[in-house]
């Protein structure tokens, strides 16, 4: 058993999760046999933008952590910046997506990227003028550069928050703080543009028809409660590990927990204000979106009615009454269902967000319950099996907290 | 319970002595006690031995009322007392309700937080027994007090006059109801 001070202790196994990544991307494409190219496709947008949102999420924490010198989370904070390390992965695993929209199909994911692809009425992307209008925004030009951009934005961030921290606990010397604290004043905005856009081509443009302007809020509601959803669950995993046994004190639970509970709300807000408006505004240019989520072409309801009922109960209510409890926040035994509960429904939001825009003969969305569903579990697998893989790699790298960051001794006694 | 005095008051300089002295008390098993401090000691709550507060459940309460007068009264105006079309939409939906219960929720659990405190704290008090006691003015500047009440079951002059000293309190000082 390692001491809790201890510079570094025995080293998780990572070799593991590399191979039930490789094993589940290799299960995904498998599916490729089974379902096809488009609907596995899809699956694994799902898969990859959950683990990229964790880790946008992850990185938004640090910045904001930075650039408010909070004390509380200096423990965690590390944790994070070994999360960073996936986006490395996390551009790779991208590349299939891409490499199959220009090299096999264009419009395999991204309708629009096929001037000829016809849309449900007749008529094709390169006739309509909802697309023409927004030609120069969505071709596969930009859509490459601002991907490209994205990723490289976020590895550069990532290495010089890493690079400051693990450097601090060398030398300890104060301008690793302020250099943190530079990248995080410039790095908010652009991490909050580049998350916003990124959710706005991956899975907006997905249905390029609509208009949204709460979808980038929506993507960064999602990315950070999934990253302090991880952050609760590597805490208690640290402590029963024995590396944050009686360093990780219920004050730090109540903290983290109070910022799920934060989110919950305002991933509620957020969601039911962008419902609400275009309930009431009631244009068709954007009610289509939610009919298609809620009833088939004849009137009925689909299964996405229910998936739709089930993100309101279960992604807000839900957690709303569960946290609002304060020893459910400060308790581990009670905070982490919640935790895994959380992170169960993004994926369910993002499966709400993605996969309704898999048509069809009749122009009807796909049902939630079907093959689909296995492929993205799948993709859920693959993609997390690497990024943990990734994280775990880069553990053992550094000290298990910041020992000489400025702030450590009041995050170790820290108190309400 | 007809007693002319309403407790015993000790005097403590620092705020390490009157934490160890609270464990004491706690430990002693007092319930009708108070620690009168210059400025909040951290962790002082825990070594008096007291819970969390009542107060997040009566702000509950005021939200759970605030967020169901909000919905009724729309429903009621909407959809039974005066029915109006506004804007195609139906006389009731928990949509357009929502901002406003919404709004309610909030309001109604602010005026129960605040009430909920006032209610258990018992402020305003504009006379406290402890007020006769010649020094109590200290302790807005450099004094800590403990303040053990008659009431309290436990409570016997020359016991917890012992127990006072034992815990390192000076001047303990018998306070008239």
């Amino acid at each position: 058993m390692s001491t809790p001070a201890a510079p570094s202790s025995t080293p998780p196994a990572a070799g593991k999760f590399l191979l039930i990544g490789v094993a589940g991307l290799a299960a995904t494409a498998l599916g490729l046999v089974i379902s096809g190219a488009q609907n596995v496709a899809y699956s694994y947008l799902v898969g990859f933008s959950f683990w990229a949102a964790i880790a946008i999420g992850m990185m938004m924490l640090i910045l904001i952590h930075h650039v408010f010198d909070a004390n509380w989370s200096v423990l965690i904070r590390r944790q994070f910046e070994h999360g960073l390390s996936a986006f490395k992965w996390l551009a790779l695993l991208f590349l299939p997506l891409w490499l199959a929209s220009v090299f096999y199909q264009s419009d395999l994911i991204w309708p629009w990227m096929n001037l000829d692809h016809v849309m449900h009425g007749g008529h094709t992307v390169g006739q309509d003028v909802l697309y023409t209008k927004k030609a120069s925004f969505l071709n596969l030009n930009m859509f490459t550069g601002m991907t490209a951009a994205f990723f490289v934005i976020w590895m550069w961030l990532s290495a010089r928050l890493r690079k400051a921290s693990f450097s601090q606990d060398a030398d300890g010397d104060l301008k690793w703080t302020h250099m943190n604290r530079k990248t995080a004043a410039f790095g908010i905005p652009l991490l909050a543009l580049s998350l916003s856009f990124a959710a706005i081509y991956w899975i907006k443009s997905l249905e390029y028809h609509w208009y949204s302007t709460m979808y980038g809020v929506w993507f960064f509601a999602n990315c950070v409660r999934g990253a302090l959803s991880c952050g609760v669950l590597i805490m208690i995993w640290l402590i029963a590990r024995g590396d944050y046994r009686g360093i990780v004190n219920k004050n730090h639970f109540y903290s983290i927990g109070l910022l799920v509970f934060a989110f919950t709300v305002f991933w509620a807000y957020v969601t039911f204000s962008q419902y609400f408006l275009i309930w009431n505004a009631n244009v068709p240019e954007e009610t289509f979106w939610y009919n298609l989520r809620e009833i088939y072409a004849d009137g009925t309801p689909s299964q996405w009615k229910y998936v739709g009922f089930f993100i309101l109960f279960g992604h807000f209510l839900a957690p709303f009454l569960y946290l609002l409890s304060y020893k459910h926040k400060v308790t581990p035994a009670y905070i982490r269902p919640a935790a895994i509960w959380i992170l169960g429904v993004i994926l369910v939001d993002l499966c709400y967000n993605i996969l309704p825009a898999l048509k069809d003969a009749h122009g009807d969305p796909l049902p939630f319950l079907s093959l689909n569903l296995l492929w993205v579990l799948t993709s859920v697998v693959g993609v997390g099996g690497i990024c943990i893989w990734s994280y775990l790699k880069s553990f053992p790298t550094t000290k298990l907290f910041p020992i000489r960051d400025p702030r450590i001794g009041e995050c170790l006694t820290y108190h309400e | 319970m007809a007693t002319s005095s309403y407790g015993l008051i000790a005097t403590f300089d620092t705020a390490p002595e009157i934490y160890q002295a609270a464990q004491k008390v706690r430990d002693a098993g007092y319930k009708n006690w108070d620690c009168i401090t210059p400025f909040p000691v951290h962790g002082l709550d825990g070594a008096m031995g007291l819970g969390r507060s009542l107060v997040p459940r009566i702000s509950l309460v005021g939200g759970i009322i605030g967020f169901c007068t909000g919905m009724s009264m729309i429903f009621w105006t909407g959809a039974v007392d005066y029915k109006l079309i506004v804007g195609g939409k139906p006389f009731f939906s928990p949509m357009f309700a929502f901002p406003v219960s919404y709004e309610l929720t909030i309001l109604f659990t602010a005026f129960a937080t605040i009430g909920g405190m006032f209610f258990l704290n018992g402020l305003p008090m504009h006379y406290h027994p402890v007020l006769k006691y010649k020094d109590i003015k200290r302790g807005m500047d450099d004094t800590f007090f403990i303040v053990i009440e008659a009431r309290d079951p436990r409570f016997n002059l020359a016991n917890t006059k012992a127990l006072l000293e034992q815990a390192g309190g000076k001047a303990i000082t018998e306070l008239e109801a």
